[in-house]
């Protein structure tokens, strides 16, 4: 079919496939950091430790997670640039449009109110 | 594993776009990205109007409403199926049919399940007095995993359809590609709820 190449196995554009042990191994490190921030939750019920650091740890904990999600499940890792350009440079704004709104809204109403 | 489950590994049929990638995978990837900014936008209006909420009349208290417990099983549950997910993709790659046809159909399974917890949770919040119009608590809540929850949803009938298609069309080359765009935008949202899950229940 004109437009339509075939190629064997899933190696095209440097595309990475892992075994399927290592995608369980993933899975585990999720599962422990999420047991993490729900560890962290409960600390900071108890008012153990101070909120900024609770919140930090959690930003830090999810990050991890959403990275290995990106990086190992959806194969970004090793995959061609253009799909990092089109889903990072986005990320990127998103990131910049919610930090720059915190910092004018935080604990005021500002024009929201 | 039985023979029979096994047939011969699949050819990808891979659409190239002049940048050398596959043209179906590289549109996925720009939507991911447009999804990105949509949640970013609701998520940021949910922290921007938390304030607002605590110094109006109608405040309600996120921490009141808000069942940890549950949340807990559900992000659990998002997880479970990514990586349920991901092995249907690498069973697909292999050609094992079988197994495939096991793991999507327990990301499917699992979606299901998050949705059941979600349509619990929101009808014991309801009952609770939160509403979409209760407080802007309750819009804000609502609006962000409402929209979410629909992603899962119109998640679900993708997985189902690729699923009947594969079944339908056993050999065509175009099955590991269909299941691995399938397989981004769930995987996305998955992603998105890692972000819900922290941002507006544990902070």
């Amino acid at each position: 079919m004109a437009g339509h190449r075939e190629e064997h196995g899933s190696h095209v554009h440097g595309e990475h496939s892992h075994s399927d042990r290592f995608y369980w191994l993933v899975a585990g490190v999720l599962a422990v950091v999420t047991a993490l921030e729900i560890g962290l939750f409960i600390i900071n019920e108890q008012h153990l430790i101070a909120k900024w650091l609770e919140v930090t740890l959690l930003l830090i904990l999810s990050t991890i997670k959403g990275a290995a999600v990106v990086m190992f499940f959806m194969h970004l890792k090793g995959d061609a640039g253009i799909f990092k350009f089109v889903f990072l440079v986005p990320l990127a704004f998103a990131t910049t449009l919610f930090l720059s709104f915190m910092v004018l809204f935080s604990d005021h109403v500002g024009i929201a109110g | 594993m039985s023979e029979s489950s096994m047939t011969r590994p699949r050819a990808a049929a891979v659409h190239h776009t002049s940048l050398g990638v596959d043209n179906r995978k590289l549109g996925v990837w720009a939507f991911i990205g447009s999804e990105t900014l949509f949640f970013a936008t609701l998520i940021t209006t949910y922290f921007v109007f938390a304030p607002v909420n605590r110094m109006r009349p109608d405040f309600q208290d996120p921490r009141k409403f808000l069942d940890i417990e549950l949340t807990t099983v559900l992000a659990s549950i998002l997880l479970a199926s990514s990586l349920t997910m991901v092995l249907a993709l690498s069973a697909i790659k292999r050609g094992d049919r079988r197994w495939f046809t096991t793991w999507l159909l327990a990301t499917v399974g699992l979606g299901l399940a998050f949705i059941g917890g979600q349509a619990y949770e929101f009808n014991h919040l309801y009952h609770e007095g939160l509403t979409l119009s209760s407080s802007l608590f309750g819009t804000t809540f609502f609006v962000l995993t409402g929209f979410h929850g629909t992603h899962v949803a119109i998640g679900v009938i993708w997985l189902l359809s690729v699923f009947f298609k594969v079944r339908a069309y056993p050999d065509s080359p175009e099955n590991p590609m269909d299941v691995e765009i399938a397989g981004l935008y769930w995987h996305f949202v998955d992603l998105v709820w890692v972000a819900i899950f922290v941002l507006v229940y544990l902070i």
